[in-house]
Order: C-alpha cells, then structure tokens, then sequence
C-alpha cells in the first residue's frame, strides 16, 4: 500500500517537475549588448507564463488519469446501491408521493430527490434482479408489477408524479410483501423512499414482514406548513379551518376568500394563536359583503404568505346545501320523547362526523328541485309516498341520488293512493317476529361489527314481496333467511331498504354498532356518488353516466383557468377516478355539469416520522459507497487530455517560433 | 559540427574563424582590394633620423641590433628611426569575450572580423613600408601577444602570427585594466603622424573608454575606432520571449521581440555618445558590420586616416 502510495505520488510529482525543468530549459542566448536590452513587457511574460501553465495542469491531469485508470477500473462513489451477496435481489421500491414529500429541502422537493434515489438504485440493479414500484400515496398502488425489465422500472419511476395525497406506509408496505411473495428469489426486500409523516407518530413502530430499507432517512425533517383543510359557504358565511404543524407557521398570514381573482373578503387569525411550535388547529369564519356574497364565480380561499407547501394554502370553497349533502326524514315524531332531542339517526349522523352535511326535512319533498341539493335520502318508516314524492323521488334517483329506505308499520299502512314507488313495486307486510339476531354467514356487509347483530331484537319486521325482494341484492339476513338489508340500483341510483325502522322502540337495531357501520357505508357512497362534495384526497368517485368528461384543478386553484383533462378508468356503467390533486374538479356527466371538491388529509401536515424498526434504517440494507466501472470515462479524458496537450503544443509553436535560432559560440 | 553553446562556460578557446579563414590568405587578398581602392597613401615623406631604442623582437632585422647595447647590458635593443615612428600603424584589437560573438548570418566571430581587418591593415602598411605595431585589450595571451612597432615582411607575419594566436577571453567590465594596458604605451610612445585603429565592438568597455582612447588623438596622431557589430547586435531580429545574457558583466535579461525599437534606440544612443567624444577629441568613428565585405570596411578605416 505504501508503495502504492510513493508510485501514485511520483506520477503526481513527475509532471511538475518535467515544468520545473523545462522552465530552465527556456530560450537562453548569449547576446554581448544584453545590457542595453529593456526587460520584457508584463504582457510577453504573462503569455509564456500562461502557456506554461496551461501546458503544466495538461500534464498534470493526464497522468492523474492515467494513474487512476492503472490503479483501478472501480472507484467508489456516493451513490446509492444494493449491497448484495452475489444472487440477484427481487426488490420493490416504494415511493412516497404524499403531499407531505413536496416539502422543500434545499430547493428540491423530498419526492425529487426520492425519485432520484430510486433512479440510483435501479442503476446498480443486475440482469436477472426482479424490480416493482409501489406508490405509498393514499391509496397504495402498483406503478409497476415485478419484473426483470430494468429499463421499464426506470421509466416507471420517471413517470412518478408529485401528488396531495395522504400518506398509508402501513398500506404501501403490505402491498410490497405482496408483490415479493410471488416472486423466485431468496433474497427479497423492500426499499422506501418516504418521510415517513404518515400523521401516525404515536402509532406502534412500523410493522414489516419482509425486509425493509428506509433508503434516504434524512427526508424525515420537520417543516413548518399550514393547510386549509376546508372552506364551506353557508349563506353570507364561509367557514374554514386551518391545520399547522407549529403555530409559528400561521404567523403573519391570513385568510382571503377570492372569487375570479378579486379578493373579496380576508380574516387574521386568532390573536396570540400564531406563536410556539405546538400545533394550531383554528376555524375562522369569514363574513361576506351583501355584493360579495352575490357573486356567480366560484369561491376559493386562500392562506396567504409561504410555507413548506404551497398546494395545501388553497382550498376551493363548498357551499353547504348544495348536492352533496344528505336529507334525513324521519317520521317517527315521538322519537324526541326517547331520545329527548334529535331522532335517533340524526344523532348517529352527528357523532360519526362523515362529513357530509345532514339537513333533517320534515317529509320527503314533492318537488325534484327541492330534492336537487342533495345526494342522499334517508327515509325512516314513511307512510307512503304521495305521487308528487314518487315523481320527486324517481327523478333524484335517475340522477344518481341514494336512498335509503327504513320500513316499518308506517310503511306497512300507507294511506291511499300512496306507495313506495319507485323504491318497491309492491305493498310490505309488517309483522311480529320472534327471530333474534341476523344470520352469521351474512354479515360481511357490516365486517366486524355484524358480531353487534348476532343478537338484536325487534318487535316485528317489514316483510317485501316476493317480486320485489327478487328484485334486490340481500347483503344481510335474519336467522331464519328473511332480508335485513336490501341494495337495488334504480336508474343512475340506488335503493337501499332496511326491513326495520330506525327507531329503538321498534328495536335495539339502532342501538347496535352495526347501525353505525351501515349510516357510515350510505355516506360514503353518497360522497363517492355525489357532486359536488368536499372529499379527502385519494377516494374514488363513482361518477354513473353514458358520457363522462372532468377536468382536474389548476395549480394554483385559480378557477378562472380550465384544468387539464382527466382520465376516467370505465367500470360498467360507472367511471371511476381517484383524484390525487386537492382542488376543484369540473365533470360533465351526459351533459349535466358538476363541481367537486378535493381536500387535502389533515394528518399530512404533521411532519413528524412514523416510528420504524432501527434495523429499517441501518445503511447496512444498502450500501451507500457502492463501485462503479468509470475506466471508459477515465480513458475518455485521458484521450481528449492527451488531444488537447498536442494542440496547445502546436498553438504555442505556431506562435512563439523565433525566425534566427539561438547563437552559437566558440 | 554543433556549434557550442553559451551554457558550456566561457568562450571557447579556439576561434571560430568561419569563412575568414586562412587569416593570411585572405588579408592580402583584401590588402590588394585596398590599394585598388586607395589611390592616394596615407604615409608621408621619409627620413633617416634616430629615434631611440626599443626592445628586440624575434624578426627584426637585424641590421639595426645594437650590439653596445647587447654588450653594455645583455640585453638586445633595436634602433629605431624617425621614418618608422612617425608613420606607424598601431593596432589595437579588442579581444574581450564579447568579440567571440558569432550569429549564425555572420561570416565569422568580430574578433576574426576585426583580426581581418588588422592583418589587411598590417599587410598594407608593411608593403607600403610602414612599421605595424599590435596590442590587444584582453584576450587568451595575458598580454604576451603584444607586438611592437616593426617594419617588414616579418612584421606582418607576426602579426597574422599573433592575431592567430589570440583568442577573445576576459571582461573589460569587471576589469577596466585591460583598456589601460592596451593603450597606455601608445599614448606614451606614439609620435605624431602615428596611425592608431582600435578594433572593438565598443560595447563591454568601461564608458571612460572613449575618453581615454580620443585622447591619444593629440600631437598630430590619428586615431580611427572601428566599431564592429554583428549582424544580431546591429538589427535584434529575435522572436518570441527569450533571455539574452551578455557575455562581458554577468547581465541577464528576460525579454521578446516587441523590444527591438528600444533596443535599437539604446544602441544608437551608445555609438552616438562614442562618436561624439572621439570626434570632440580629434578622432574618427567607423562602424562596421560582421556580415559586409571586409573590404568595404577596410576603405572606410583607411579613407578616415585623410
């Protein structure tokens, strides 16, 4: 090794002294009247200088290379790599394109620089090596099944796109183990390039049944960023709410509601609320002029100043009321004596907070237009519907809407000339029943809180007639195989019929989990079907129609400006898209247009890591100096270093060639 | 043969002669173009009076051996004459390093220039009758190769004898003696009518020299300097950046072309201060080049002596 050393050091100094000596050796002539010869100008001893010097980091260069390319074909870099044992490696990389990976580091983006990290890291992948990208974004997808197709993973991870989604590590690994499982090779693993602010520090360390590398740790940083998670309208008002990971980061800016650009109303926060590091959860509501609030352009609110993320400092504005919403009418007026308040569902509404806005109405509306607003029925033990409501009713489910249906003896004894057109065809029968608890094969519907119904009790059940109930798909059933829950689709609809009314005096159904699971199921097909409704970023929508067309939100919100369009994925009747940008989405379904809305996840704002296995870490996984052959890069330059010496030998001579050699004497 | 170069230490001892050579030959070749040039000679009148003695010489004649004198101190004198003092040619060749000099257009270094140039000189005055004389300012003999005043055919083989002989050596800058020596019995024992041609490049003396020199022009002596130049050292025809080292001083100058105007300024601005004291003083200035025809040169030394 030392005498490596003294042998690469000798080629180091060898070309310094070659100057060193040809320095000595320059155009020396005797010439008797030296003395009356000026000194040469600067400029001439500058040129000789400069040429010599050129010349000298030539030499200089080349036989660095050259000592370098006889040392060794491999140097060592800093570049990500696989450490492997000599088998090739199935690996799956995991990319995080949450909205959380935008932040900035140093003027890139996290998600640059991870996809920049998966780019090395397929660069040292071998034939034979399997390779699948998995993107870690809500919800988890497969970017690329595995394969041996290096170049197809490279172009997959050049396609990864930035998104707002929220973040499902626990989701994305799964999916990873998945895709390992299948495959032939032994030595199988995992590498994610993510920050890891899934939103879920306080969550148990990162469960991975297969080998896992955080590649890039340091994407983990804290940064200080505040995002407008909602901005509804209601009436004059907007409210909005505001979610930062450090109060400091709403400190100095503002909320200002725009509509086609013009700034129409602005609020400050709280006072003191924009102070510490703790996090800031605040809902301003912002009041709208009598002008303002007759404006036609849609609304858009807006954070103003910067933080770590600028698509999160936007939100498009939902007017409550408008389609999207849930009408419940409950018939059961004695409810309130019960409950001693609102009706039993109301309350249920209110607690899962689904999000969607719920407005009781007192009867089912006899007009389709009163009915336009919303997107979801929920009707409990109606006597009947009058023919107005089965017109008003018809109508809203050819447009897409839901409802559902509770039947109970109201139901069963409608007045005349009312009935439960366009949901049934035929009259129900309300009975006693003696039968406890619904069948446990059929409870999928409800998952794990179907076991809450191995026992309900009820009074009596509403019984559908033979046609009717062939009409329909049973998703739950008593014991004894008579229906509980019911779904049929009706137009660009769906019916869905409950054979018990949501009263607790008629049952303890109401009173059951599974209750809850079946109101949160209707309002997540309810957001999913309706328009235009705030969602989270990453849930599909359904969008039912023969002709389907949408366009994505603008970067900057701006709803003067067209999105670019989107591609929806055809399911049968249904289109379906998961959208993956926060904004206002514009669909015209057979030529009805409308609005939705996507909100960004506020649990993306905390960018604190989730808690992984120390061994998840260890750059042991990879190998952070890995080699590389850089001998025909090396010769390269040696070349063109060798090409430019002889050029600038011929310039110089060209240039400095004396006319009268030097004098000789004896 | 490659020519040596100035790195390899001093001037070379054997004289690079070039197409002067052989000296003999060619200075009467050049004394003939002398006279078919020179209608009119320079010497004047003859007489018979008695000069006084001086040293004997191996050559002369013996005739005029003053044997009292041989006998009274054991030592031999020669007799001199009036005839010969009054009209000798007394040279005085400057054999310093610079005169080693040679470029490669120049027919021979300016000391074989100069050494031409005395020979034809010596060969003219000893055929028209006059004695020569020859001293050297520095030069490989130490001062050995000093010849005095003499007449005939044997004078002028001691002359060629001894410019052969002689090689350039010494630097007049670092001892200004050597001009002394050369010129200090001159100026003593020169009578008037007495022609004296300094053959130097006049450039390493010390800057009393033309004083000195011009002020043997007194008392009816005529005293012609002859500046021999090379070519190089005439017209600085060098390229590109070099370093110029001079061969008399130990100066060293890192120079380009681009200086040649101001090289050649300095230059005229020595001869001119040469030219100006010897002419103040009564003598004449001559320049001449390695590469002319000597006997151009040789006409302009000898149509100065009018």
């Amino acid at each position: 090794m030392t005498i490596l050393a003294l042998a690469i050091g000798l080629l180091v100094a060898a070309p310094y002294l070659a100057h060193r000596l040809r320095r000595r050796q320059a155009d020396e002539r005797a010439f008797p009247p030296a003395h009356l010869v000026p000194a040469a100008l600067p400029k001439a001893r500058r040129r000789s200088a400069l040429e010599d010097k050129a010349l000298f980091s030539v030499r200089t260069a080349a036989v660095i290379a050259l000592a370098l390319l006889g040392a060794t074909p491999l140097v060592r870099c800093s570049r990500l790599s696989l450490a492997r044992g000599g088998a090739s490696v199935a690996i799956v990389l995991v990319l995080d394109d949450s909205m959380s990976m935008r932040a900035k580091d140093s003027g890139r983006s996290r998600f640059e620089r991870a996809r920049e990290g998966a780019r090395e890291i397929l660069a040292s992948a071998r034939e034979g090596d399997a390779v699948a990208v998995v993107m870690a974004g809500t919800p988890p997808r497969i970017a690329l099944a595995p394969t041996s197709d290096i170049d197809a993973a490279k172009s997959a991870v050049d396609a990864a796109v930035e998104s707002d989604r929220a973040t499902d590590l626990d989701g994305a690994i799964a999916m990873a183990e998945g895709l390992l499982q299948k495959q032939p090779h032994v030595d199988k693993r995992a590498i994610i390039f993510s920050d890891r602010a899934d939103g879920r520090v306080d969550a148990p360390v990162l469960a991975t049944g297969i080998r896992v590398w955080f590649a890039m740790p340091d994407l983990a940083k804290d940064a200080a960023d505040c995002a407008l998670v909602e901005a509804t309208r209601v009436g004059a008002l907007v409210r909005t709410r505001v979610q930062c990971n450090h109060a400091s980061a709403f400190s100095g800016r503002e909320i200002v509601i725009m509509a086609g650009g013009k700034k129409i109303a602005s609020s400050l926060g709280p006072p003191g609320s924009s102070a510490g590091d703790a996090p800031l959860a605040m809902e301003p509501t912002l009041q709208l002029t009598p002008e303002a609030a007759a404006d036609p352009h849609d609304l858009v609110a807006q954070l103003t100043g910067s933080d770590a993320i600028a698509s999160d400092d936007l939100a498009a504005v939902v007017t409550q009321g408008s389609p999207g919403a849930l009408a419940v009418v409950s018939y059961g007026r004695d409810e309130a004596v019960a409950t001693g308040g609102p009706p039993v569902i109301e309350q249920a509404l209110a607690a899962l907070k689904t999000g969607v806005p719920a407005t009781p109405l007192p009867v089912v509306p006899d007009r389709s237009e009163d009915l336009a607003p919303f997107a979801g029925l929920i009707v409990d033990d109606p006597p009947g519907l009058t023919p107005e409501e089965r017109r008003a009713m018809g109508t809203f489910l050819d447009n897409g809407g839901l409802v559902l249906l509770a039947l109970g003896p109201r139901a069963a004894s409608p007045p005349l000339g009312a009935s439960l057109l366009p949901a049934l065809t035929q009259p129900v029968r309300w009975g006693q029943t003696t039968v406890t608890g619904i069948d446990p094969k059929n409870t999928g519907f409800f998952g794990e809180s179907g076991l809450s119904l191995e026992n309900v009790e009820a009074r009596g059940r509403t019984t559908l007639a033979d046609d009717d109930q062939k009409a329909f798909d049973v998703r739950a059933t008593w014991k004894d195989g008579a229906p509980l829950l019911l779904k049929r689709a009706v137009g660009r609809g769906e019916v869905w019929v409950v054979t018990l009314p949501l009263s607790a005096d008629e049952s303890d159904f109401p009173l059951r989990p599974a209750f809850l699971t079946l109101l949160d199921a209707f309002a997540a097909e309810t957001i999913s079907r309706a328009s235009p409704q705030r969602t989270e970023v990453g849930l599909p929508w359904l969008l039912r129609g023969k002709k389907v067309e949408g366009k994505g939100p603008v970067a900057d919100a701006d709803p003067t400006k067209e999105g670019p369009p989107l591609t929806l994925v055809k399911d049968g009747p249904m289109s379906r898209i998961v959208p993956g940008l926060v904004g206002a989405y514009v669909f015209t379904i057979d030529g009805k247009p409308e609005r939705r809305v996507v909100a960004p996840a506020p649990r993306e704002v905390d960018f604190r890591p989730r808690k992984v296995p120390d061994a998840a870490l260890d750059a042991a996984e990879g190998n952070g100096h890995p080699k590389m052959d850089v001998s025909w890069v090396l010769a390269l330059v040696l070349l063109a270093l060798f090409a430019a010496e002889l050029g600038m030998r011929a310039f110089f001579r060209s240039r400095s060639e004396s006319n009268i050699p030097p004098v000789s004497v004896r | 043969m490659a020519a040596p170069t100035f790195a390899s230490g001093s001037i070379a001892r054997s004289l690079d002669w070039g197409k002067l050579a052989p000296l003999r030959l060619r200075a009467r070749a050049l004394a003939e173009g002398i006279y078919a040039g020179a209608h009119k000679s320079a010497r004047r009148g003859a007489g018979i009076e008695f000069g006084g003695f001086r040293e004997y010489y191996p050559g002369d004649d013996l005739r005029w051996l003053d044997r009292r004198s041989l006998l009274l101190r054991d030592k031999p004198l020669v007799r001199q004459f009036e005839t010969e003092t009054d009209r000798a040619l007394r040279l005085i060749v400057d054999a310093t390093a610079s005169m080693g000099y040679r470029s490669k257009t120049a027919r021979g270094t300016k000391y074989a220039y100069s050494a031409l140039l005395a020979a034809a000189l010596a060969r003219v005055a000893v055929v028209g009758g006059d004695p020569v004389g020859l001293s050297y300012i520095g030069g490989s003999l130490k001062g050995k190769g000093r010849m005095p005043v003499s007449s005939g055919r044997e004078a002028f083989e001691r002359v060629v004898g001894s410019l052969e002989a002689m090689s350039p050596e010494g630097d007049a800058v670092v001892a200004p003696k050597m001009l002394d020596d050369a010129i200090e019995g001159i100026a003593r024992t020169a009578r008037a009518g007495s022609i004296v041609v300094v053959l130097t490049d006049a450039l390493d003396l010390p800057p009393e020299a033309p004083v000195h020199i011009g002020s043997i022009a007194s008392r009816g002596r005529v005293v012609v300097v002859v500046q021999i130049l090379d070519p190089d050292e005439a017209t600085f025809p060098f390229e590109g950046t070099m370093v110029l080292k001079s061969l008399e001083g130990n100066v060293r100058v890192e120079s380009d072309a681009e200086v040649k105007d101001r090289y050649l300024q300095a230059l005229g601005n020595l001869q001119s201060a040469w030219k100006t004291q010897l002419v103040a003083r009564g003598a004449r200035w001559v320049t001449g080049t390695t590469d002319e025809d000597p006997i151009a040169v040789a006409r302009r030394i000898v149509t100065s002596f009018r």
